[in-house]
């Protein structure tokens, strides 16, 4: 090959990998998490009665490359080309019962001092195989860890997606247990004896993002 | 028994401790919140009395223009830096809170200065000795949605008041008929000072220039129980007033009485006197079914013969006053056993035994730290370009706040305070339009 027709050639290589480098950049798709509409609610129980903390302040973003599907019209969830970037944090202290003495119990036993944060990074996300119909929620298998009271722990949980007007609502559900996390279940001690809390807990969550 | 049906009638939790001084100092009190006390005279240094014997409060800086006060309460917080400019306590960055305690007149711009500095306020009340730096005041916390104001009606802090306004609020006293309210103590109100000038300057409360008078100064927390009781806010207000004893040239009378006028043909009497103590302070409210006595952090109710039996009441312990039995009422949620006993056994059977400022002071350590820690952890997962969702968050906070009397309750009270002062140096009756209670 002559000189001029090598360089033309190594620059056009050159070029189309430039060119598809922006392309599939320009594809990533980056969701910040959205103060309006998002909570996550711990149900738990108690030897007197259950109970229910909430967090409003669900900070992060979710980055997928290309675009998410958001025709929910399909018969099949479609797999996402490549696992999609997730980080979320909550802060401890965001959780409210709507009782200040029961907050500070929970805030106690969550060493929140040491640990301010809840953190949930993903590792993996595929189409659910449950069964759906046309219309519903796009339904995904994630595999992720979260962290609380600083101990990380893989966690399974099943999460659906939901296109809206700003961006996508994330919904998802898992039980976990204090224990898991090094959390000693709270025994206060009041004017009727102790509570005992129970050591299993509902997460569920709903998170609103907004499109970048 | 008792106590157990009347707290379901109120739909409280069972599970609220115990509060007594020494429980909340064993107890995890949430963080410190560090205090700077603007003002050293009477109130200020009993505010930094009562900070002392919280768990949390520190109090970091003192501030007073008079050397002699600010040393004085220095004795009581010797740890406290001492400062004889505001300007000086708010550029301290140790503190994080601000108690203003100066005379009511002094409030407002102290007030504007703390909030652009970044501290947390407990505005004493009135707010201030006008309509105009009332609204300042609260314009001012309601542009600074950053830092916690809490207004400093302690009434709405004291849990057996609390608790009272949920029962009045399920209908116990039937329709509202009327209410009636006294303080009366024999004092000259007057205080000495080593000079001409500085007993000028002490004694603003007596020149009605500076203060509202009695109705103000002293009368602001019954004002405000009347609207936070009978959930209205006064249409007209009739005041008169009179000097009787003290008449040594001051220019506020020592005996005033007014009628507030509310919404349904509602009438509302208050009278304070500095010239006779008989029946110190109290408040009824009358209702079709039965009328309802407050007296400091206690309640009786005492029901009509042909009101309907509400069950618990059998049981209760009562009070005879003259030829009227009184149901003891009292917010004890963790006692399920019957309040007996002599009328010496009040303080065991209440355990609410801590002053309203004890309280109000507690319960803003408590919302400052909410506040501050959800505006912070708004910001670290938000930012903070969109005040308008910030806001919006602040008022899901409310939820975990303790009770506590906020700008626009201080506002609102101080506006009664202003027009019922105006009505008792004018001897006559002033309208009070509703628009005058809202902020613009």
């Amino acid at each position: 090959m002559k000189l001029s027709q090598r360089i033309i050639c190594y620059w056009s290589v050159l070029s189309l990998i430039w060119a598809s480098t922006l392309l599939s950049q320009a594809q990533n798709t980056t969701y910040k998490g959205m103060f309006r509409g998002s909570s996550m609610k711990v149900d738990g129980t108690s030897t007197v009665h259950d109970w229910t903390i909430e967090s409003k302040l669900i900070s992060g973003a979710i980055e997928l490359k290309g675009a998410f599907p958001s025709d929910l019209a399909v018969s099949e969830v479609p797999a996402l080309s490549g696992t999609p970037k997730a980080d979320v944090k909550i802060s401890a202290r965001s959780l409210k019962s709507g009782k200040p003495k029961m907050d500070q119990v929970m805030l106690a036993a969550m060493k929140a001092d040491d640990h301010p944060w809840i953190t949930y990074s993903l590792k993996s996300l595929a189409p659910s195989k449950a069964e759906r119909k046309s219309g519903d929620a796009l339904a995904y298998d994630s595999v992720g860890e979260l962290t609380v009271s600083g101990v990380k722990k893989e966690i399974k949980m099943p999460v659906t997606f939901t296109p809206t007007e700003k961006g996508m609502k994330i919904n998802g559900k898992i039980q976990i247990k204090m224990t898991d996390y090094g959390i000693d279940p709270p025994a206060p001690k009041i004017a009727l004896g102790l509570i005992t809390v129970g050591d299993e807990l509902d997460l569920t969550f709903e998170w609103h993002t907004q499109k970048k | 028994m008792a106590s157990v049906m009347a707290v379901m009638a109120s739909g409280k939790d069972v599970l609220q401790p115990s509060p007594s001084l020494a429980q909340a100092a064993s107890t995890n009190a949430g963080p410190p919140v560090k205090f700077g006390v603007i003002g050293c005279g009477y109130h200020g240094r009993d505010i930094v009395g009562t900070l002392a014997v919280l768990p949390n409060a520190p109090v970091v800086a003192l501030c007073d223009h008079y050397g002699a006060f600010l040393r004085r309460t220095g004795r009581s917080a010797p740890d406290a830096k001492q400062y004889a400019n505001y300007k000086d306590l708010l550029a301290d960055e140790n503190v994080e809170a601000v108690v203003i305690a100066t005379p009511s007149h002094q409030h407002k711009e102290i007030v504007q200065d703390a909030l652009k500095a970044g501290k947390h306020v407990y505005c004493e009340a009135p707010l201030a000795s006008t309509i105009e730096d009332a609204k300042a005041i609260a314009m001012a916390a309601h542009q600074h949605p950053k830092q916690y104001f809490q207004a400093g009606l302690q009434f709405r802090s004291d849990p057996q008041r609390d608790f009272l306004v949920d029962y009045v609020r399920t209908g116990a006293w039937g329709q509202t008929v009327s209410a009636r309210s006294q303080w009366h103590k024999k004092t000259s109100w007057k205080r000495a000072a080593p000079t001409n000038e500085r007993e000028k300057e002490i004694n603003w409360r007596l020149d009605k220039n500076l203060s509202t008078g009695l109705i103000g100064e002293i009368g602001i927390h019954q004002l405000d129980a009347k609207s936070w009781f009978l959930g209205k806010r006064p249409q007209a207000i009739t005041g008169i007033g009179s000097t009787v004893l003290w008449k040594d040239g001051r220019s506020e009378p020592d005996t005033v009485q007014i009628n507030l006028e509310y919404e349904g043909g509602i009438h509302a009497g208050f009278d304070i006197t500095l010239c006779n103590s008989f029946d110190t302070d109290y408040e009824m409210y009358y209702g079709t079914d039965a009328a309802l006595m407050v007296r400091g952090s206690q309640a009786w109710m005492f029901k009509e013969a042909d009101a309907p039996m509400l069950g618990w009441e059998v049981y209760a312990k009562k009070d005879t006053f003259f030829k009227e039995v009184g149901i003891y009422l009292v917010a004890n949620a963790t006692k399920l056993t019957t309040v007996t006993g002599s009328g010496e056994d009040d303080a065991k059977d209440n355990p609410y035994n801590d002053t309203p400022l004890y309280y109000a002071l507690e319960n803003f350590v408590h919302n400052a730290y909410v506040h501050q820690s959800g505006v912070e952890d708004f910001i670290a997962g938000f930012g903070d370009e969109d005040e308008d969702v910030l806001r919006e968050y602040l008022v899901e906070l409310e939820g975990s706040k303790k009770p506590a009397a906020n700008y626009k309750h201080g506002y609102e009270a101080s506006v009664i305070a202003c027009k019922a002062h105006e009505a008792i140096l004018g001897n006559k009756r002033i309208e009070i339009p509703s628009e005058l209670f809202e902020l613009a």
